[in-house]
């Protein structure tokens, strides 16, 4: 059945061709739903994925990553009196304006870190070293911020809060969700820009790992006027405000299923119309030997294939459009767990939408073949 | 071969009860051509497709190969379709998306032939019908004989012992309609194949070795 469903698929050129083009058309607007929204909860985690600790400590009750508050920073000493933490380090984020060469000023998103410990220093370099913004006002900016910007170039001299900073270091693909550019300072810095002895965050590693939720517990009940995260969790509570709480989720998840809607939709009729277009061939088949379950195959065949070309031509064209999206300030995460799941959605989709031709099959009655 | 024995047929259409075929007995016997006629809506077509096992009687037996097939299930009746019979169409019924060969060949492979054969088992029955030279034509560039001669090769892939032609020569001028009535001639004489012909055209007669006439539903003795 496999070879007729083959032969029959490549002779009506045409109808595979639409067959095709509407699951790759499907294709694009689901992985592409699901890869910018994958795309963009990296970049609202990005920080806490990077920063290499175990407990993230925020002030009370705070939504996400980027809408902290500021909290006694030397409620730090707690932490560290505690007999399970290894290392403690304070970190401070917060909104500044950046004067902009040409005039104007763009709102940037400051990370204040430690260069002696790197924690929370940017993950990938282009230009400079961490340890550049030691002993002065100096920044390291992303080079993905260019777009927002203009032309960055070490050594240049900018206008961040009020006070004048040179530019040190240039990190490559940091992004935020909030899409500010990022500006990382020393801890020390930062200060200048943020209330007086305050801090954002407090991050923590612990001795052992395996001790991790006792040692959230234990910290949570400490800290009264704070709240203890674990890594993982404070990342769960930063996705899940921007999925849920924002609704943005529901609007990708929408788009996305109604991009399956429409891929479902074409591979249906099309090949809801060849069977009824081949009834007579059907039936012959029928008539002859074959068995429903043998045409059954014979159309579940064709969708496959069908699905399994316009599923690598729709993807094919979105790794290639990836580039120039991403240029335009748009993040595509489409990595292996988002094609292997998607194309499963997909093929299930498609499957359950050649379903309309199987009812069809299965009341054909062969006697038909021998009407003239 | 293929025995019927006191098979009906009956449908509803609306309210009213219609009795396409009454109580018919025929027996198909090996190396014979059984020729089958009568006007139209007589149930000759009917008649042709209890007996091929495509249609189930409302009442009789049927037996093919000595064994009883209205006793087994629906399911079980495309497994002796496929090793019993072999089908010629009066519109033909070819696989548009296919050549002749080709045309053939699925019939090969539905039947579960050996796959690395098909090709050489496929061409060979186009030899028989002399038609090997049309191997790679669609249907569509094929004349009505050269079809109705592919629908033959096809009835005949797997080398089934029955061959139930339905009006055969409908479509064909005389010309191609005298050489394919010759062509199940010299199977059923040839081969030992039993063919039955379902048809109304007189010219038919000739070739077959028994004719039966029906009308209304029941053989007319």
């Amino acid at each position: 059945m496999l070879w007729l469903a083959l032969k029959t698929l490549a002779h009506e050129k045409a109808r595979l061709i639409i067959t095709v083009f509407g699951v790759a058309f499907s294709t694009v607007l689901v992985l592409m739903q699901v890869g910018m929204y994958i795309g963009f909860m990296g970049n609202a985690t990005n920080i806490i994925r990077h920063v290499d600790a175990d407990i993230w400590i925020t002030s009370k009750n705070i939504q996400c990553f980027d809408f902290t508050g500021p909290f006694p920073e030397e409620r730090i000493n707690r932490v560290r009196s505690h007999p399970q933490i290894w290392q403690a380090e304070r970190l401070i984020l917060t909104m500044a304006m950046l004067k902009l060469p040409a005039g104007g000023v763009e709102q940037v998103q400051v990370l204040g870190f430690n260069p002696d410990s790197g924690t929370g220093a940017p993950w990938s370099m282009l230009e400079g070293g961490i340890n550049d913004v030691k002993g002065g006002r100096y920044m390291i900016m992303d080079k993905t911020s260019e777009q927002r910007l203009g032309s960055l170039n070490t050594g240049s001299i900018w206008e961040l809060g009020g006070n004048r900073f040179k530019l040190v270091g240039l990190s490559k693909g940091i992004r935020n969700f909030i899409n500010a550019p990022i500006v990382f300072i020393s801890y020390d810095r930062t200060k200048e820009l943020y209330p007086e002895n305050q801090t954002s965050f407090i991050v923590v590693k612990v001795r052992d790992a395996k001790k991790l939720d006792s040692i959230v517990k234990e910290l949570n009940s400490q800290l009264r006027d704070n709240d203890v995260y674990t890594r993982k969790g404070f990342i769960y509570k930063t996705v899940m405000y921007w999925t849920v709480q924002t609704g943005m989720g529901m609007g990708f998840f929408l788009t996305a299923v109604l991009g399956l809607a429409v891929g479902g939709a074409i591979v249906g009729q099309t090949i809801y119309t060849n069977t009824m277009e081949h009834l007579r061939e059907l039936g012959t088949l029928k008539a002859i030997g074959a068995k429903n379950s043998d045409i059954y195959k014979m159309i579940f065949i064709q969708t496959g294939i069908s699905v399994i070309i316009g599923y690598t031509a729709g993807s094919l064209f979105l790794l290639m459009a990836r580039q120039g999206m991403e240029k335009g300030g748009v993040d595509l995460y489409l990595g292996f767990w988002v094609f292997v799941p998607i194309f499963l959605v997909m093929l299930c989709t498609c499957l359950l939408a050649a379903f309309f031709s199987i009812r069809k099959v299965r009341t054909l009655d062969p006697v038909m073949v021998f009407r003239g | 071969m293929v025995e019927a024995m006191n098979i009906s047929r009956e449908y509803i259409e609306g309210s009213v009860r219609v009795l396409a075929v009454d109580s018919v007995s025929l027996t198909l016997r090996k190396g014979e051509v059984l020729l089958i006629m009568g006007p139209s809506g007589s149930g000759k077509t009917t008649l042709i497709s209890m007996m091929g096992c495509i249609l189930h009687p409302t009442s009789g037996e049927v037996s093919v190969g000595g064994k009883l097939v209205t006793a087994l299930c629906e399911d079980m009746l495309p497994d002796i379709r496929k090793r019993y019979f072999g089908f010629v169409f009066q519109s033909f019924n070819l696989f548009p998306s296919l050549t002749a060969a080709e045309n053939v060949e699925a019939v090969l492979r539905l039947k579960g032939q050996n796959k690395g054969n098909v090709r050489a088992q496929a061409l060979h029955l186009l030899e028989m019908v002399k038609l090997n030279h049309r191997k790679d034509f669609y249907p569509r560039d094929l004349s009505g004989g050269e079809k109705q001669r592919v629908a033959f090769a096809r009835a005949l892939a797997g080398d089934p012992p029955v061959i139930l032609a339905d009006e055969p020569t409908a479509n064909l001028d005389s010309k191609n309609a005298t050489e394919v009535l010759s062509l199940l001639k010299g199977l059923a004489e040839g081969f030992g194949k039993a063919v039955a012909i379902v048809s109304h055209d007189p010219k038919t007669e000739a070739f077959a070795h028994r004719v039966v006439f029906m009308e209304d539903g029941r053989l007319k003795t």
